[in-house]
């Protein structure tokens, strides 16, 4: 349990973080439709010269088949960059201690894991990976898996726009969603973090000869830079193994509220920028509350235990309450960092971290979470409209058959790729051969991985034990799959808005406080009746079994 | 707007893959580099601390403390360079520091007391920095921390 003053501590960092947000809301809404804006004196030439050696068209408008399959085809080509700059390791420059490339398959589930914003880590980053691979393999995909998110769902809600005639241009959304939000963005949140104590700079490490006369290997890098990406683009992948428990990271209890709230902004802004674009503010709130009420359900559970103030797994400086927090805030907003051991945890927080990468849209991954609400908000339509004998209707256009077709496959997609990769784990003999055993411990772990993977979210068990074939090779496909096919489905989904017929206002009001209820209930149902059977083998058995001794 | 033209031109997908590789993975990291190195550099370079103009650890890191006259750091935490100990974690250890030292518990309690980290409002529990505690021994006790001093 906690007390009252942290409760209101809680209320106040999401508060503060949801204010923001909405702030900076009408900024990006403007971004995207190209309204002029102070920066383009500065900004302007950049694109241009970019958009010109690249033979970009800004004009050239697409289809959402096009925008999907040219931001695909773009990811692809940038994971292809970052797979060879792996295995070529050895080879490339700014590798001060010497590290060899990696195997291809390591290779492989990394850049997929990092190129669509996944960030699963099955190596530590300071015993693997050199300066120049940290820079242009992970912190590279790190920027372009965000700012590919934040266009997909911007394009999703084009299609909704009354009026509108497209998805737009991808080229151009990637390349003002870097320079006009993510540049000043990182640049503002690296020096923070900077000033708040994490390094940035290009030697790997500093020997010291420490008090006793030992000698002591610090390892430094540029994790700043990491830092401010793998936060606000819902990344996660952390420069060192133990990821944001480590002091690098996350040096103090300010850093680890600073690093609460940016993982957070984005997502919670991307809300507010689907109500900014589409013209009716009022829009945004079933998905802002939806978003939040699941969010307080997922920290009241989180907090139901008693929190220990320290334990083994727990940093000092960030103690138990903050890593259960930010525990819940990693898997709601799918970002996947970690600052404490998952291994030590309670499994009501465990539960309470399935949950979020169940829902993904609590707030979920910037740009995808907002897209996965609308999806439950049209499931939620559909099956009022069922109930009450009307014809179903969202933003006043019908929702036919074949919409319901397509979110129910997109809902569908994510058991599918978690559960069999799950059983499979097991039947091939593939968790027993990383000492991962059959019991419900054991099973969440598993569970837990394929969960992560197919969320996009990043956080696991495994870590660095997960290097195996057949981890890296399982995990890739499901996170490529779990990325890129809601991605399409979801696109298609709101290409096929543009044009239609637009209704009155006969329908059910989508933006009432009883909407946002019915919507909260009917996520509850649908991802309990998906997932509880799952979840009571797992981390609901090890509670009922009193395995409670982590925090 | 030019009509919708379903084609793929590969063009501009390898060339903004390139100039993404180009800002992103290098341009960025190197500005912030080059921010860090010339007005941060202590916390750009890891908070190293200096004991008579030489390394001997950083603030951020757990050094292996072993011998009894020193504070010693957890070995169970997530990170394993956890490098704070609680405060009740200070005082459980001023026996033994008393014991090979010599130095009053008044006074090795007082020490602890002095160096306690604020903590974030109300959350987690008062603690203090292993190795800044352990170099406020060796500066206020030269006759006992002498061998330690370089």
């Amino acid at each position: 349990m906690i007390d009252a003053i942290q409760a209101i501590s809680v209320i106040l960092i999401l508060g503060i973080t949801i204010l923001i947000a909405k702030l900076i809301a009408p900024y990006i809404a403007r971004v995207y439709n190209r309204a002029p804006s102070r920066l383009d004196k500065i900004v302007n030439p950049v694109e241009n010269f970019i958009y010109k050696i690249c033979s970009i068209d800004p004009s050239h408008s697409m289809g959402w088949k096009q925008y999907f399959l040219v931001g695909l085809l773009l990811n692809v080509a940038q994971m292809v960059i970052a797979f060879l700059i792996l295995i070529f390791q050895g080879n490339l420059p700014l590798n001060p201690l010497g590290f060899h490339g990696l195997s291809w398959d390591l290779s492989l589930n990394t850049v997929i894991s990092f190129g669509t914003n996944t960030n699963l880590q099955h190596y530590n980053g300071e015993a693997t990976l050199s300066i120049f691979s940290q820079m242009t393999a992970i912190q590279f995909l790190q920027w372009t898996s965000a700012a590919t998110g934040i266009c997909m769902g911007i394009a999703f809600i084009r299609g909704f726009i009354v009026g509108s005639k497209n998805m737009g241009n991808f080229h151009v959304d990637f390349v003002r969603t870097i320079t006009r939000i993510l540049l000043p963005m990182c640049l503002t949140a690296s020096v923070v973090f900077i000033v708040m104590g994490v390094p940035q700079t290009l030697n790997a490490s500093t020997t010291v000869t420490t008090l006793q006369g030992t000698t002591q290997s610090i390892l430094v890098g540029p994790v700043a830079s990491l830092d401010s990406i793998m936060q606000l683009g819902t990344n996660g992948g952390g420069f060192y193994g133990a990821n944001a428990a480590y002091p690098f990271m996350n040096p103090s209890p300010y850093s680890n509220v600073f690093m609460i709230a940016l993982m957070l902004l984005l997502p919670t802004a991307l809300i507010f920028v689907f109500g900014d674009l589409l013209g009716k503010k009022r829009e945004a709130r079933p998905l802002l509350w939806g978003a939040y009420i699941l969010f307080g359900i997922n920290l009241a559970i989180a907090f139901a235990p008693t929190i220990p103030l320290i334990a083994p797994g727990i940093e000092t400086r960030i103690g138990g309450f903050m890593s259960s927090f930010y525990t819940v805030a990693t898997t709601a907003a799918t970002t996947g960092s970690v600052n404490s051991a998952l291994s030590g945890m309670h499994p009501l927080t465990i539960t309470s971290g399935f949950l979020g990468m169940f829902i993904q849209s609590i707030p979920g991954g910037k740009g995808i979470g907002m897209m996965y609400m609308v999806m439950y908000i049209i499931i939620t339509v559909f099956i009022v409209g069922l109930m009450s004998g009307r014809t179903p209707e969202y933003l006043g256009i019908k929702i036919t058959g074949r919409d319901v077709k397509l979110v129910m496959v997109s809902f569908l997609i994510h058991p599918i790729i978690i559960l069999v990769p799950t059983v499979i784990a097991y039947a091939s003999g593939a968790a027993s051969a990383i000492g991962v055993g059959g019991n419900s411990v054991g099973y969440t772990q598993i569970f837990y991985e394929f969960t992560s993977a197919a969320a996009n979210n990043g956080s696991d068990f495994l870590g660095a034990s997960g290097n195996t074939p057949f981890f890296n090779i399982a995990t890739a496909i499901v996170i490529f799959i779990g990325r890129f096919a809601p991605l399409a489905i979801l696109l298609a989904l709101s290409g096929s808005m543009i044009g239609r017929k637009r209704g009155g206002t006969s329908g059910l009001k989508t933006d009432s406080p009883i909407f946002t209820i019915v919507l909260v209930a009917s996520i509850i149902i649908l991802v309990v009746l998906t997932f509880f059977p799952f979840l009571a083998l797992g981390p609901i058995s090890s509670f009922f079994r009193g395995l409670t001794n982590g925090f | 707007m030019t009509e919708n033209k379903e084609k793929i031109s590969f063009k501009p997908i390898i060339g903004l893959a390139l100039v993404s590789l180009l800002i992103c993975g290098l341009l960025f990291p190197l500005v912030v580099t080059g921010i860090a190195q010339v007005f941060f550099p202590y916390q750009g370079n890891g908070e190293i601390v200096q004991l008579n103009g030489k390394p001997v650890g950083s603030n951020l890191i757990a050094q292996n403390f072993t011998m009894p006259f020193f504070f010693h750091a957890r070995n169970d935490s997530a990170s394993g360079v956890d490098p704070d100990i609680t405060l009740k974690d200070a005082y459980s250890q001023i026996t033994q520091i008393n014991n090979a030292t010599g130095i009053s518990s008044a006074a090795l309690t007082n020490i602890a007391e002095q160096n306690q980290e604020g903590t974030f409002w109300v959350f987690g529990t008062p603690y203090v920095n292993v190795l800044r505690v352990n170099l406020v021994l060796i500066k206020d006790y030269p006759s006992v921390y002498g061998n330690f001093s370089g």
